[in-house]
Order: C-alpha cells, then structure tokens, then sequence
C-alpha cells in the first residue's frame, strides 16, 4: 500500500496515455470511444466501475463536443435529424445511469462484456449501406427530416432524406439507456441505427452521431456528478488524452484504410470485453 | 427563407456557442488540473491516500472519505478535485447553453416544432443538472 501511495502519479498519466490512443482509434472507427474506455480501465485499471463509468461518460462527452463545430459547419451533421432522436435518448440515457448506479458491479461488468463482445461482433459482420434515396414517411415528414451536404469526393450536393422515424425513436432509446447504464458514448450503435436503419448517409450518419453522443451525455454525466462518482483524477486525464488523439486521428482518417480501422476496432473491442466478462464472473480478477 | 437557410442559420448559432464554450471548458480542465497533482492548490483527500480509496464503490467511498455528493462539491471549489470537478460540470452545461442559444432563432424563423423540441431538451438537461434523476 506504501509503493502504490507513493506511485499514484503512474496511474493518470497511463490513462493520459491510453486515453490519447483510444481518441486516435476512436475517430478512424467513427465511434464515442467510450465502448473502448471503459471495458480496458474498468478491466486493467485499479480505479473502480463506477468511478471509470463515470470518466467513460465525461471522455466521450469532450471528444464528440471538441468535433461538433466542425460538423455543423459542413453540414455531416444535422440539427434537425439530432434534436427529436437525442431527446428520446437523452431522458433513457439517464434511466440507464441511474439503474447503472444501482447494480453491483459484477453484474455490470459481466453485462458489459457480452455487450461489448456483440457489439464487436456485429461491427465486424455489419456493411454500410448507402442511405439518401428513400421517402421520407409521415411523421419524418412532419419533423422535416432532411437535408443536404456538399461531397468533396464526389464533387457534388448531396439531397437526402430519412424514414422509418419511429423505429428510429425507439432504437435511440435503447441506445441512450445502455449508454447511461455502462457509460459508453453509444457511438458504435447510433451509426447503424441512423444509415441502416433510418437511411441517412453514411456521412451524416457519422457525423450526426457524435453530435448526438454529445448531447446525450451531458444528461448522464450529470447523474454521475450528482452521486460523487466522477474522480478528478481519473476524468481530466481522459478528458485530455481524448481531445489530444482525436486531433491525431482526424488527421490520420485521411490516409488509413477503412478496413483495417475497422479490424483494429473490433479486436480491440473482443479482447476488453472479454477482460470485463472474466472479471464479472469472477474467473480473473 | 428555404428550409436549407433556416439550418445554415440555427447550425451556426449552435455551432459557433459550442466552439467557444468547449475551448473554455478545455483549458480551464487543463489549467485545474495541473494545480491539482502539482499541488499549487490544497485538495480534500491528499493524492498519496487515493489509492486507499479509488477501488471502493462509490457509496463506500462517500462514507469513507467524507467527500460531499449532490451540490455540496460547490462548497468546496477551493479544494482542487472539486475545481476539477467543476470543469467537467462545465462541459456538461455546454450543450443546454447552445440549446438556448438556438430557441429564439429557431422561433424567428418560425420553426415552432423545433424550438419545442430544443426547450423540452433544455428541460430534461436541466433537471439532470438539477439533481432531479440523481436523488441529489
């Protein structure tokens, strides 16, 4: 106990350290980074569940908040696709954080490994679909769900427009109440719920997905904050590190190959979750 | 007015009170922090005696350390984890304040359907910023 008192300093900066890689692999993956966070401190760090759910939340929250300008601006991202979808997932969020807060944490580490684990899975399985061309229905309609953006790749406006609007309610709801049960940005299921789903282009899927985590996440956080489970010194240095390699890997985005992001991605995702699960069952502690 | 200037114009009044509220949010985290492990500024529980605690479950290490919950962390912003803390409750306010920003746009521009949907989302964060959902 006397080297690890002496030794604190160690554990901030490896979370700086690992937090700065997690934002780089987070924005070549298009996800929160919070389904990569929380699983590898919660398994290889000493701090305790609700103290890492809690960080997982705020490390999310920073990165997608750092990105949101950017995506406005150029249009990946839409206020008015975000706003009715993220206000369903943002009360259910807070569900999920106050059940979270409520269940031991064997419980939610062995739920968090089989979640993470299928999730890893369906994003090795999943393809991206293409999105744009469809009609929007009834109550899309009414929320003028719609819009446009410039391609700098194809050269060209892009007109798009979604559907299924109500499947897409209630599929942000569950994500918005996982999120807020495991302190994940949710990133990883907004996008095939807003491009497979919904159909919106696999652009503004993504970038209307970090605004949404965003969003969503500054509800939770709050719950966290309000029942003393966000540690300073285990959120800042996440907080720091993210922002950091979100820059980095912006700028990597550019020059690596989807597909190896995505490989990277999900064995990243296979081997946390199931550090979480054998921790959850008590089988490596 | 088409419908593609209403969104030009309510994503860049989002936009731009993002920009500046996540810049400021940033670098007063960076600037606590370093007060905080350089030890410039007192903190309630010594850095050394962390370790002691960091492991518990959060209610076990409320009880243990005295550490405040709800809005007593306000009380002590001259300690430095709470300065700290406010910095991120700081970037969890960032999203209600563009919110805001774009209610009075978004009337102007007689979106009235959206602006209903902004204030219903300004009221669920600030009853999460309240305490309401945490019992706090």
């Amino acid at each position: 106990m006397e080297a690890a008192a002496a030794h604190w300093w160690i554990w901030p900066l490896a979370l700086f350290a690992v937090s700065f890689a997690i934002g780089i692999v987070a924005v070549l993956g298009g996800i929160g980074g919070g389904v990569l966070f929380v699983p590898i401190v919660g398994g290889f760090f000493p701090f305790h569940l609700d103290f890492v759910r809690g960080a997982g939340l705020v490390f999310a929250l920073a990165g997608t908040l750092a990105a949101g300008p950017t995506l406005l601006r150029n249009r990946m991202a839409s206020l008015r696709l975000v706003m009715p979808l993220a206000l369903a997932g943002s009360v259910a969020s807070v569900a999920g954080a106050v059940v979270g807060l409520s269940m031991s944490a064997e419980t939610l580490q062995t739920a968090l490994g089989f979640t993470v684990i299928a999730i890893g899975l369906l994003i090795a399985a999943s393809k991206d679909a293409y999105g744009g061309a469809v009609e929007s229905d009834a109550l899309g309609a009414a929320l003028r769900m719609k819009g446009d953006y410039v391609d700098p790749a194809a050269g060209a406006r892009i007109d798009w427009r979604t559907h299924r609007t109500l499947a897409g309610f209630g599929a942000f709801a569950a994500i918005g109440f996982l999120g807020g049960l495991f302190g994940l940005g949710a990133g990883f299921a907004n996008v095939p719920a807003l491009n497979l789903l919904m159909a919106a282009p696999l652009k503004v899927a993504v970038g209307s997905s970090g605004l949404i985590i965003s969003i969503i996440n500054s509800s939770a956080a709050w719950v966290y904050i309000h029942r003393g489970a966000l540690l300073a010194i285990l959120a800042v240095p996440a907080v720091l590190g993210v922002m950091l390699g979100s820059r980095i890997g912006a700028r990597l985005l550019a020059v690596t190959p989807a597909a190896t992001v995505r490989r990277v991605v999900v064995v990243v995702m296979l081997l946390a979750g199931g550090r979480a699960l054998l921790r959850g069952l008590g089988l490596w502690t | 007015m088409d419908l593609r200037q209403h969104d030009a114009e309510v994503q860049e009044a989002y936009a731009t009170w993002l920009d500046f509220g996540t810049r400021l949010g940033f670098a007063a985290s960076l600037v606590a922090f370093v007060l905080y492990v350089s030890g410039a500024m007192p903190s309630y529980l010594p850095l050394e005696a962390l370790p002691r605690y960091w492991g518990l479950p959060v209610g076990e290490f409320l009880r243990q350390t005295g550490a405040p919950a709800g809005w007593g962390w306000l009380q002590r912003l001259g300690d430095a984890e709470y300065l700290n803390l406010a910095c991120m409750a700081l970037l969890g306010l960032v999203t209600a304040l563009c919110y805001a920003r774009i209610v009075p746009v978004l009337l102007r521009l007689g979106e009235r359907l959206q602006a209903a949907l902004a204030l219903a989302q300004i009221a669920v964060l600030l009853a999460a910023v309240s305490g309401f959902f945490a019992g706090g």
